[in-house]
């Protein structure tokens, strides 16, 4: 994991300074101010900008090491500052927008995995086509036009109340659901016809008691690693739905800081969603030895 | 048959555990938006801006002047004159001692009194605060004696006054913020507007409630927000769901269906900015002023007012705007494709037998610089294109993430699309200085005419306000005859307005939207 995270500092940071510009000019709000070359030259030596790369490198890691992530250079805030303000609003769109994929994905992909082929699955087969081909920032402008302005059920943007929450949560997890109700219907179709079912069928076993306990439990593993990897690149921030919904979270930082060329702020925003990936990934592995305790015993059995 | 029945049921209690999920949620987040609920007789106003707002200190941002928390010594007036506003009066002898009389009847939100010791502390921490002050105010000693504060200066500097009707040196009172805490004061500074702030979430949005013995009479409404909100198209059906009274920056494509509600209007006013073209002075291909000058006769800016601005702009005649005291009021150049051609003739270049300009069996053939940053910009790349390929010109339009950069660092392009608020603050001299002068951060193109620095140079050591706006138009002037910029056109500043506002209008400046004398129907 130190590995990983060593090498995409290492990469963004040669990335980010490859890349034309710095923020001096931004600092200094030449738009609006009187600045000189000299102005600019004193800025930038001040920031260390006229040293060799692997020198400011270093200095980033060596700051690093002591948990200091360094000062943000728009703001003038500690980028520490910067992240634990924006960390909250990421994650609660993050559970909003679970709240609403689970709650789309698991009836759905159970109902069309039920009865294939029936129109439960035909319904869960137009609605992953929809839902994997709208892109997001049209799908919350829709829904802002529908029930901001047209019905004005809910505020069109902002945040703190639940009925804010409403649109970005839906508009963040129906893409998803859309994904995540073909995966399920996928994974119980193949349990579902499984050896073990059947002789559990035989055997009398309540078709509910089958569903929900034996054949969900191992058609969430594939759910499970796909929903690891989403999880990270939701945590990392939905940048189209936080702007439009104007929810300052991670993503809105991160692109705002690009833009900028704020580098400390790239830096620790990098090394966060590293951590973040790695670790989920990490807990996902683990979860797979809860919701299937055969991978635990090696398949011993099979029915 | 059975079995499929018991699975629907148990989709049913999941869903019914998924709803008392929501229901909780509901419950445990809903307070704080709860006090909004006010009384009918509250005169609330909601506005949206376009830019977001990391904090609301004064001296780093410019929201809390907007917002109409704090204020600054002197401000631009409607014909950008700069007049008192903190500041009654103000003098100078020797353009380097200046005496400003502060006026008596204010005080701070906390209802402490204004007077020059605080104003002194105030503009010392805006220096401390924000980088670039220093260089623009040039201060080099403040003296509060009473109600008069003796600014003086490193060297001679007649823009002072309007340097300190910059937003960034806005008086709070520094006591507060020694008792409330920097992290406090940087969420809700203690200023002398009429407005104070009731709450403010980082990025989101700013709620204010009036300043009862605010100085210049009792605020018309109680309270307002600002909600800070980036995507154009949300902001307007924020508008046309009456959610927001007042949104800045409405986008080009919502404005006709803002027009047809009658319950909201548009206001278009002319701003401060000029969208324009800058020659690379470096370039073999612009450094003769006849080719500038026939690149110059190629601009459409009455289409790119009618077509590309949809008619919220004027078409320009100079850097500044037409409208302000030192704008020149030349007619503005039209296309004109012949005068061109007869102008590149002169150049040295004459047309081949495809139709293109060519010197020495070589074809003109033009690098043109933009960015994204301002979504007309490269349709006016576009636009000059075409218009250029009439007169035998072949442009290449190559589009940069960011500009300034670009063109600081690279020296081969030769026309560049730019952006620039060119007199920010009811004075030329900020752009002449930045985009002319050899130091200027601004220069990209490299520009250097003695006339235009000798101009420059005598404007920064004079202080007389009519010689001033003489000598900012004999810049303009010199900068047109050389054409080292052809300027295109003044954008105005779009705002939708809901008629229930009274007593309000958008400012060209930008500065003081939220007033005490704004009223709602």
């Amino acid at each position: 994991m130190v590995l990983v995270v060593l090498f995409l500092s290492i990469f963004t940071f040669g990335l980010m300074k490859m890349a034309p510009g710095d923020p001096v000019l931004a600092i200094l709000n030449s738009d609006e101010m009187i600045v000189t070359d000299a102005d600019q030259a004193k800025l930038r030596s001040s920031l260390g900008f006229d040293q060799p790369i692997y020198v400011q490198y270093g200095q980033w890691m060596i700051g690093v090491m002591q948990l200091d992530l360094g000062t943000s250079y728009m703001s003038g805030k500690p980028v520490w500052n910067e992240i634990a303000e924006r960390l909250p609003i990421t994650l609660q769109l993050t559970a909003g927008a679970l709240l609403v994929m689970v709650g789309i994905s698991v009836p759905l992909g159970v109902l069309s995995a039920r009865y294939p082929g029936k129109w439960p699955d035909q319904i869960g087969r137009i609605f992953a086509l929809i839902g994997a081909s709208i892109p997001s920032f049209w799908l919350g402008l829709m829904l802002i036009y529908i029930f901001a302005f047209k019905f004005q059920i809910f505020p069109s943007g902002g945040m703190g109340s639940v009925s804010q929450m409403i649109l970005p949560s839906i508009t963040l997890g129906f893409t998803l659901a859309a994904v995540y109700a073909r995966l399920l219907r996928a994974g119980l179709i193949e349990t579902l016809s499984k050896d073990y079912i059947r002789a559990g069928r035989a055997r009398g076993v309540k078709e509910w008691r089958l569903l929900w306990l034996h054949a969900f439990r191992a058609a969430l593993i594939p759910v499970m690693t796909v929903f690891g990897l989403s999880l990270g690149s939701l945590l990392g921030g939905a940048v189209v739905v936080e702007i439009l919904f104007s929810w300052p979270g991670l993503g809105s930082m991160a692109v705002d800081a690009i833009l900028s060329r704020d580098y400390p702020v790239i830096q620790g925003y990098v090394l966060l969603t590293g951590v973040l990936v790695v670790v989920l990934n990490l807990l996902v592995d683990l979860s797979y030895y809860l919701i299937d305790p055969r991978i635990n015993q090696g398949k011993r059995e099979s029915g | 048959m059975v079995k499929p029945l018991l699975s629907i049921k148990n989709l049913i209690v999941l869903l019914a555990i998924l709803f008392i999920f929501l229901a909780m949620g509901c419950s445990s987040e809903n307070s704080s938006t709860e006090k909004e609920g006010t009384t009918k007789e509250e005169k609330n106003v909601k506005m949206i801006f376009s830019f977001k707002s990391p904090n609301m200190d004064p001296h780093t941002v410019f929201t809390p002047i907007r917002a109409g928390v704090t204020e600054t010594l002197l401000k631009v007036g409607k014909d950008s004159h700069i007049e008192g506003w903190l500041a009654e009066k103000w003098s100078t002898k020797d353009n380097v001692t200046w005496e400003f009389a502060i006026r008596d009847d204010i005080t701070f939100h906390d209802g402490t009194k204004l007077d020059a010791a605080r104003v002194k502390a105030s503009l010392e921490r805006s220096i401390d605060v924000n980088e670039s002050l220093s260089g623009s105010l040039k201060i080099k000693s403040l003296e509060a004696d009473g109600q008069t504060l003796t600014i003086t200066t490193s060297e001679p500097y007649p823009a002072l006054p309007s340097e300190l009707v910059n937003p960034y040196t806005s008086i709070v009172n520094t006591e507060s913020e020694k008792e409330i805490g920097a992290e406090e004061f940087q969420n809700a500074p203690v200023g002398t507007g009429p407005f104070k702030v009731k709450n403010f979430i980082p990025n989101q949005e700013v709620q204010v409630s009036k300043y009862n013995s605010y100085w210049a009479g009792e605020p018309r409404i109680d309270e307002a927000a600002i909600q800070f909100i980036e995507d154009a198209n949300v902001r307007a059906l924020g508008l046309q769901s009456k959610e927001a009274d007042i949104v800045y920056n409405l986008p080009a494509e919502g404005m006709k269906a803002i027009e047809q509600d009658k319950n909201l209007k548009v206001e278009s006013v002319p701003g401060l900015r000029s969208h324009f073209i800058l020659y690379n002075q470096q370039s073999a291909n612009v450094s003769n002023v006849k080719v500038r000058q026939a690149l110059n006769l190629l601009i459409d800016r009455k289409s790119i007012k009618d077509d590309i601005m949809l008619g919220h702009a004027e078409p320009a005649n100079g850097p500044f705007n037409g409208t302000l005291p030192f704008g020149l009021s030349d007619k503005v150049q039209e296309l004109n494709v012949e005068k061109a051609k007869t102008l590149l003739n002169e150049a040295g270049y004459t047309e081949n037998a495809d139709g293109s300009m060519e010197k020495d069996g070589k074809p003109l053939t033009l690098e043109l610089i933009t960015y994204k940053a301002r979504p007309e910009l490269p349709l006016i790349a576009q636009l000059f294109q075409s218009d250029a390929a009439k007169a035998g010109i072949d442009v290449e339009i190559k589009n940069v993430e960011n500009a300034d950069t670009h063109l600081a660092e690279n020296t081969d392009w030769d026309l560049a699309t730019y952006s620039n608020n060119t007199s920010p603050r009811g004075d030329g001299s900020y752009f002449l200085n930045t985009a002319f002068t050899d130091t200027g951060a601004l220069n990209v193109g490299k520009i250097n005419i003695s006339a235009l620095n000798d101009v420059i140079q005598e404007l920064n050591t004079t202080n007389d306000a009519e010689k001033r706006t003489n000598l900012t138009k004999d810049a303009a002037n010199i900068i047109n005859e050389h054409a080292v910029h052809s300027y295109a056109v003044y954008p105005n500043i779009i705002v939708g307005v809901n008629k229930r506002i009274t007593n309000w209008e958008p400012t060209a400046e930008e500065y003081y939207i939220l007033t005490h004398s704004m009223d709602v129907k």
